[in-house]
């Protein structure tokens, strides 16, 4: 790889504070920080660990976390998230950012930002460029509803734009901006690629540049000589893809790894015996798991026996079988820190035999046979099992039924065939990002035989969902969400289990750097 | 002994057709679909549908394995759409991972499994033959993956003697080797045992037979006698069950995989699965099962070699 230096020419930019940005709802707080928050002692080799291996290099085609993981160090982004345990972003690229109404944000690059490799400074014109592509149906990337409200990007000068949206769209500062889409690239360089990369880069923007890929092993980073910011805080990162976490632990445990996540069942005992000079810290996560219910189907069409599931399931006892206590009962599907999460649910967390009783009396469905389909994980097999027995308390026969992966994940879905009909009870993940918007998406009329496998269709939900979106009030935002799971309970069809957690260990030596849900953020890691 | 060969060699090429289309026709008819399981809750209707289109899974089965031969026939086994990568690059760099595994573990364990075996052998019923009996059936009971964790802990937890992830740094033979000191033991601990048991029971069939006694009685050496003369008959049934033994070391190698956190084929082909991702399944199968094939065949090759009876036989 030839490392050609930088070659632009400086330019002023106003360093306007920037402005109206209460439009992160309240979840996440303008900073206006300095661009870096990595220790200036450089050096050194970082090793971490990742639970699946890369599999691009080009945002359009991102997977997700372990992508953007890789990602994130060598692209810079108008904004990133800040570290810590409350979200909120940072500029980054950005000299300034603003948003001057509900539809326009304002943006001005710093002049120290570039491409390696001899694709220059960064311009305004890769911006547009880096973000308009996600919605380019011909490219068919696979982040275009992350940037789904965009209208275009325009140019109003070398290193100066304005972000038009179709809508208004809160979600552009939580997930849009600082994670996967709002990566820059160079466009001479991806022009010149073709249109687009796999996994072989050709060009970084960040304090990092991936420097080797060996697939099913590991990726490395290195620090990029032409990088301009604060200098990045190792020399070497090296990201493992180690896909078991106890086999990460042990690898932990060798000295192999500087940093991972470890298992829930694994916290009680790292709690009080770990690796020496290492720590311990335990982060809520975002994911959300419920037990959900066919409202489609002939027996669980019956609303009391639904109400009676609710009461008779007891999610503390869940927590201690199958997370070991590590996890904490959820309200809903918006985690705490997020706008709109509830700080209690309708439905208690702990069981409710008398009502449950009741409920079933009222319902005629005493001593029904009933099924709850799950995925193949150890932590599903406990909780069901868990959910079996409190079902028997109140009379009801349970059969679980036990799906690998790709199985389970087509089961709700009307395109697959006709199997959504069976499902009656289903123990079920979702993965979430860093805005309430993404929650509620998976619940609303027309994803009724796509993610919707509850199947319930409520006007009053879709009319919150689309709301919310655009809701630049933090309180009226929260208000909105909450409702909204309000009614997700209301229809008895959701009993809501946990955010589960991210459990990670780290050596002494390192400062790692965190979002608020533990996944990393390699830019912001360095030597204790 | 050519006629043999192509024999040898046709049946084994329709042998792996044949696993190749079943597997294609069964990985198609289980429920999942790669688009949703790629995408997760992003995948529109519209999404699905273009991935589907991508990956021809828009066509009948009888079309998409048409396509499939067709385009292996020409050295095409498709691009891998969850990577946008050739599913040929993401297989054959795999595959020497696996290789590597798999002979290292045949290598040092027929070397300790035949001179157990040959051991015990002209120690009929003496304190060792009982003792390395023992220890051979031990070896046998003991699964791959208990040896796997177990070593894991031990040599490199504890001892730090070995590493504990990984496959070594490519290009650096010495830490390819040291890094593949740990999995090869774990996967290759039981057929020690196979194989001292194996050679055990032909070794004394053979030194029970008149050309035995025969040479015995013509004052050639004990030695020259068990290992130029018995070994080499006994130890054909080695060859063979080396060569299907082959298959199950690629079973076993995936255990070693996950828990060494290896890169290979077996643990390529059961995240492939999990995901659906029909290409490179069937890329990892096509070669898993032409590595098999291979194996057994040239096991057959090698015994026509060291037997004439046997391509006579043919």
């Amino acid at each position: 790889m030839t490392k050609v230096n930088f070659e632009w020419k400086s330019m002023s930019i106003p360093r306007r504070e920037f402005l109206k940005t209460t439009t992160a709802a309240g979840a996440l707080a303008a900073s206006g920080v300095g661009f870096s928050s990595s220790a200036s002692a450089a050096g050194g080799t970082l090793k971490t660990r990742t639970y699946a291996d890369m599999r691009s290099l080009d945002p359009a085609f991102s997977q997700g976390v372990v992508d953007e993981l890789i990602q994130a160090p060598i692209y810079s982004k108008l904004v990133q998230y800040k570290p810590g345990r409350e979200w909120g972003w940072k500029k980054d690229a950005a000299a300034m950012v603003e948003q001057v109404d509900d539809t326009h944000i304002k943006f001005a690059l710093r002049d120290d930002q570039g491409f390696n490799n001899g694709f220059g400074a960064m311009t305004a014109e890769d911006v547009k460029y880096s973000f308009e592509r996600h919605t380019d149906e011909e490219l068919g990337g696979t982040n275009g509803p992350d940037m789904g409200a965009l209208d275009h990007v325009e140019v109003t000068g070398e290193r100066e734009g304005t972000i038009v949206l179709k809508n208004a769209f809160q979600p552009l500062w939580s997930i849009t901006l600082p994670y996967i889409t709002g990566n820059i690239i160079s466009k001479k360089a991806w022009e010149g690629a073709g249109g687009k990369i796999s996994t072989t880069a050709i060009t970084a923007s960040g304090p990092y540049m991936h420097k080797s890929w060996v697939s099913k092993q590991k990726s490395t980073l290195v620090a990029n000589p032409d990088w301009k910011g604060e200098k990045a805080a190792f020399d070497e990162i090296q990201i493992f893809h180690i896909d078991d976490e106890k086999s990460a632990e042990i690898a932990f445990e060798a000295g192999e790894l500087d940093f991972t996540r470890v298992s829930l069942g694994s916290v009680e005992r790292l709690r009080t015996d770990r690796p020496a000079d290492s720590t311990l810290d335990e982060f809520p996560s975002l994911y959300y798991a419920w037990v959900g219910m066919n409202v489609d189907n002939e027996k669980l069409s019956n609303k009391k026996l639904r109400q009676a599931i609710q009461h008779a399931i007891d999610v503390p006892s869940i927590m201690e079988a199958a997370y070991f206590g590590a996890a904490k009962p959820s309200t809903g599907i918006i985690a705490p820190g997020l706008s709109g999460h509830r700080e209690k649910s309708l439905v208690s967390p702990e069981q409710n035999l008398d009502k449950a009783m009741a409920l079933l009396e009222e319902s005629g469905a005493g001593g029904s046979n009933i099924t709850l389909d799950i995925l193949n994980k150890s932590a599903n097999v406990t909780a069901a099992q868990v959910i079996q027995a409190n079902l028997a308390q109140i009379g009801l026969n349970l059969e679980i039924r036990l799906h690998e992966g790709a199985t389970f994940w087509s089961l709700g879905d009307e395109t697959a065939g006709d199997q959504w009909k069976n499902v009656e009870l289903i123990l079920n993940r979702y993965s979430m990002t860093p805005d309430p918007y993404y929650a509620t998406s998976w619940f609303t009329c027309d994803q009724v035989g796509g993610w919707n496998w509850e199947r319930i269709c409520s006007p009053e939900f879709d009319e919150l969902h689309a709301a919310g979106q655009s809701e630049g009030d933090p309180v009226k935002r929260d208000a909105i969400y909450q409702r909204a799971q309000d009614i997700m309970e209301e229809t008895g069809a959701y009993k809501f289990l946990t955010h589960e957690a991210t459990p990670v260990i780290y050596r002494n030596s390192i400062a790692p750097g965190l979002r608020p849900d533990g996944l990393q953020l390699l830019r912001d890691y360095s030597p204790a | 002994m050519l006629t043999f060969i192509t024999k040898r060699i046709g049946l084994a090429l329709a042998i792996a057709a044949l696993s190749v289309t079943l597997l294609f026709i069964i990985i198609h008819l289980i429920p999942g679909d790669p688009a949703r399981t790629m995408l997760g809750p992003k995948a529109t209707p519209e999404l699905i549908a273009e991935i589907q289109a991508r990956m021809g899974l828009d066509k009948t089965l009888p079309h998409q394995i048409l396509i499939f031969f067709g385009n292996m026939l020409q050295g095409d086994l498709g691009m891998d759409i969850f990577s946008n990568r050739p599913v040929a690059t993401i297989v054959f760099e795999q595959l020497p991972h696996t290789l590597a595994l798999i002979f290292s573990a045949i290598a040092w364990s027929a070397t300790l499994g035949i001179f157990l075996g040959c051991f015990s052998a002209v120690r009929r019923n003496s304190l060792a033959d009982r003792l390395t009996g023992i220890l051979a059936v031990s070896f046998i009971a003991a699964p791959a993956f208990v040896i796997a964790l177990y070593s894991l802990l031990l040599f490199a937890v504890e001892l730090k003697w070995f590493p504990a992830i990984g496959a070594g740094t490519p290009g650096d033979i010495g830490d390819i080797i040291w890094h593949l000191v740990l999995p090869s033991f774990a996967i290759g601990l039981s057929w020690v045992g196979y194989i001292a048991r194996l050679v055990r029971a032909s070794m004394l069939e053979i030194l029970g037979e008149g050309h035995v006694r025969t040479a015995r009685a013509f004052g050639l050496p004990e030695k020259w006698i068990t290992y130029r003369y018995a070994l080499k008959l006994a130890i054909l049934p080695t060859v063979t069950v080396i060569g299907v033994g082959m298959g199950f070391l690629l079973s076993a190698a995936v255990f070693a995989e996950i828990v060494f956190s290896r890169p290979g084929l077996g643990k390529l082909v059961i995240d492939s699965i999990s995901t659906r991702n029909y290409p490179v399944v069937m890329g990892s199968v096509l070669v898993s099962t032409i590595l098999f094939v291979a194996s057994t065949t040239l096991s057959d090759i090698v015994n026509a070699i060291l037997d004439p009876r046997i391509r006579q036989a043919k």
